[in-house]
This record gives C-alpha cells, structure tokens and sequence, in this order.
C-alpha cells in the first residue's frame, strides 16, 4: 500500500468498530494490497455490516416509527413555541403562523414537553438502534428543511424548527452512555409528561397527532421495568460484541 | 434425540462457511483473517472480501462453530492485533455434516469419478 493511499484506508476503516478495524487494517497490510484493493475491501465490509443491521426490525422502527414521524411533529412543536414566544414577548405577529391564544404558562407548558418529548424520543431511537444513528437523524433533519423551505419564516430565526434536536441529541448521548434508566426516573418523566399534556388538552392548547409523542416516553417505563427484572444478565449481554453485532444495537 | 444431535443436525453450513472452517481448521494455530483468505484464494483460485470473511466469521460465531478473539500485533502488520479463529466441536460436526452430504449426493456423478481412491 503506498503513502500516500493509506491515509485515505484509515479514514474509511474508521466506520468499523475498533477490534474489527485493527483486525482488517492489519490484514490488508500484510497482505500488501493495493489502495484501491484495499478501500474496496472496507467499504465492502461496512456495506455488509449496514445491510445486516437492517434485517432487523429495530432500525427500521427507529427510523420510521420513531424519528421520522417525531421529527415531524417536533418540528411544527418547535416552530409553535417559538412562534409564541415572539407573539408574547416581542408582539410580533403573522396569521401564517402557528399560535393561538397561549399565555406564559401555556408556553412553558410546551417547552417543558418540547424538551420532555425530544429527549424521551431520543433516548428511544438511541436504545432501538444505535449502529443506524445516522439513518434516523437524517430522518430527523429532514422535516426541519422541508419546514424551511415551505414555510415563511420571516422575524424568526432560521434555527427554530431545530430547537428540538439538542434535547434529542442529549437523550441519544445519555442512552449510548448509561444503557439503563431507572424506573423511578422514566415513571416520574411519565407522569409529569402525560399530565401536562392533559393540561395543555383540556386549555385546546395541544394538537391530537402530539398524543402519538407520548409512546416514547411511556416506552421508557415499561424498558426501565423489563430491565430491572432482567438485572446484571441483559447489561451483561447488551455489552457482548457478538450480542451487539447480531441483535443490531 | 439428544439435544447436542438436536443441535447438530439443525446447522446446514453454506459452501463459503464450509470452505472458511476447512481452512480454519487446516491452519490451526495460526488461523487468523488474512491467512484464512490467503488460503481459500490460493485453494479456490477465486477472490476473497474482507466483507465476506468477516462477515462469514461472525455469523459462524453466532453460530458457535467458531470462536475468535484478538490475538498479538506483528511489524508486518504495522502494529495491528490479529483476529485468531479456531473451530469448535460444534463447527467440525458442521463441517463433517456437509462434507459427508456432499458426497452422498455426489454419488454417481459423472464429474464425482476422480475420487480418493479411485484410479479411474
């Protein structure tokens, strides 16, 4: 392999995880392949690997169960609240945008839940499939730029429809860093998410298809509960490279 | 019928898997991903991915047919550990399994003439 091809090889095995890139890259090495042999060899690899995660159920669930249609409806949440926001504070107002007649509690009534949803959504997508992270935020930033070029945003900044990416981002990094989540804690999420939500319902202040972001958080409680009966077995195996590699996560 | 025969029985190896174990096993000690490779392109005169070894080895793990791990870091290899195989007894019954099947259903053959032992 000659120097000035190899930087490029290390980039591309980069996408394989670290036993496997040392165990690939060193077989390339010393079967003394050419750059091109040898960025065939690992992109050949990593397609093998992507196409096996997708015989799963659990990407195609993160992808389109979750990420999508959350992104979706967090995207017109995030636009609402921002919205609000200037309505309430600024006393700008356009008829094309998405407020009623929210007041200061109602907005922080949605911000809470903005956060509460977005991080709960995450930390689901996270849990399902972290091998395909990339599929499903593609998905997530999808209706984020539809909303950009579809709607007019003028007096708004350009970053409200993203407002909820940072709680969602937050909930992957805290689901790929503590694989649990403790019962007390997702049931406490729970509660507090659906009543204010009742509370946001029974002021006409929540759209119907919201209630569809309710089943991440609720998802939680019930993973929370399955793992803790499960114990040290499921932490055990979830760690396992062979469990990890087979079972997509 | 006991489930060690159970379990036996269930695994029908594919022809690549059957080709990596027989190589696996013919290395030994020094089974790892590129001698592996260099054995079955040298045997089978055909090219061999790293996406399909790889792959091949994992699923054969799952399987436990095989076992790996990560063994030692040679110059050669600039520094790089190697991923070490060796086949179970799980696996030689696998291989043994298809083998004898192979050559059950060659029997008879036109092209199954030249065969150990047979001079004709």
């Amino acid at each position: 392999m000659t120097g000035i091809g190899w930087p490029l090889v290390d980039l591309a095995s980069r996408l394989l995880d670290r036993d496997e890139r040392e165990a690939v890259v060193g077989d390339l090495l010393e079967a003394n392949e050419t750059t091109w042999q040898a960025l065939l060899n690992v992109f050949g690899l990593v397609l093998r690997r992507q196409a096996l995660l997708w015989k799963q159920l659990s990407p195609w669930l993160a992808a389109f169960g979750v990420a999508l249609p959350s992104s979706y409806l967090l995207t017109y949440v995030s636009l609402s609240v921002s919205c609000t926001y200037q309505r309430l504070v600024y006393h700008r107002f356009a008829p094309c945008w998405p407020t009623g007649h929210e007041g200061f509690l109602l907005l922080l009534c949605h911000i809470i839940l903005l956060i509460a949803w977005s991080w709960a959504g995450g930390l689901v997508v996270g849990a399902l499939s972290r091998r395909t992270l990339w599929v499903s935020a593609a998905f997530c930033v999808f209706p984020c730029v539809f909303c950009l070029a579809a709607f007019p945003l003028e007096f708004l900044p350009k970053l409200c429809p993203f407002l909820f990416l940072l709680p969602a981002i937050l909930g992957v990094r805290h689901r790929l860093r503590n694989p649990r989540i403790s019962l007390n804690s997702a049931f406490l999420l729970a509660v507090t998410t659906t009543a204010l939500m009742i509370f946001a319902w029974s002021n006409d202040a929540l759209w119907i298809l919201n209630w569809a972001l309710i089943w991440p958080v609720w998802y939680l409680v019930a993973t929370a509960r399955k793992s803790g009966q499960e114990g040290n077995t499921e932490s055990w195996r979830m760690g396992h490279p062979t469990y990890t590699r087979m079972s997509g996560r | 019928m006991s489930n060690y025969y159970y379990n036996v029985f269930l695994i029908m190896l594919g022809e690549f898997e059957y080709l990596l174990i027989t190589a696996a096993a013919g290395l030994g000690e020094n089974a790892y991903g590129a001698a592996i490779r260099e054995e079955i392109e040298a045997t089978t005169d055909r090219r061999c991915s790293m996406g399909a070894l790889y792959t091949t080895i994992d699923r054969l793990e799952a399987k436990g047919l095989l076992k790996t791990w990560m063994g030692e870091a040679t110059p050669q290899r600039g520094g790089r550990a190697k991923r070490m195989v060796r086949v179970t007894s799980k696996g030689v019954h696998a291989a043994k399994e298809f083998y004898d099947a192979v050559m059950r259903v060659s029997h008879g053959a036109s092209w199954a003439g030249h065969r150990a032992g047979n001079s004709s």
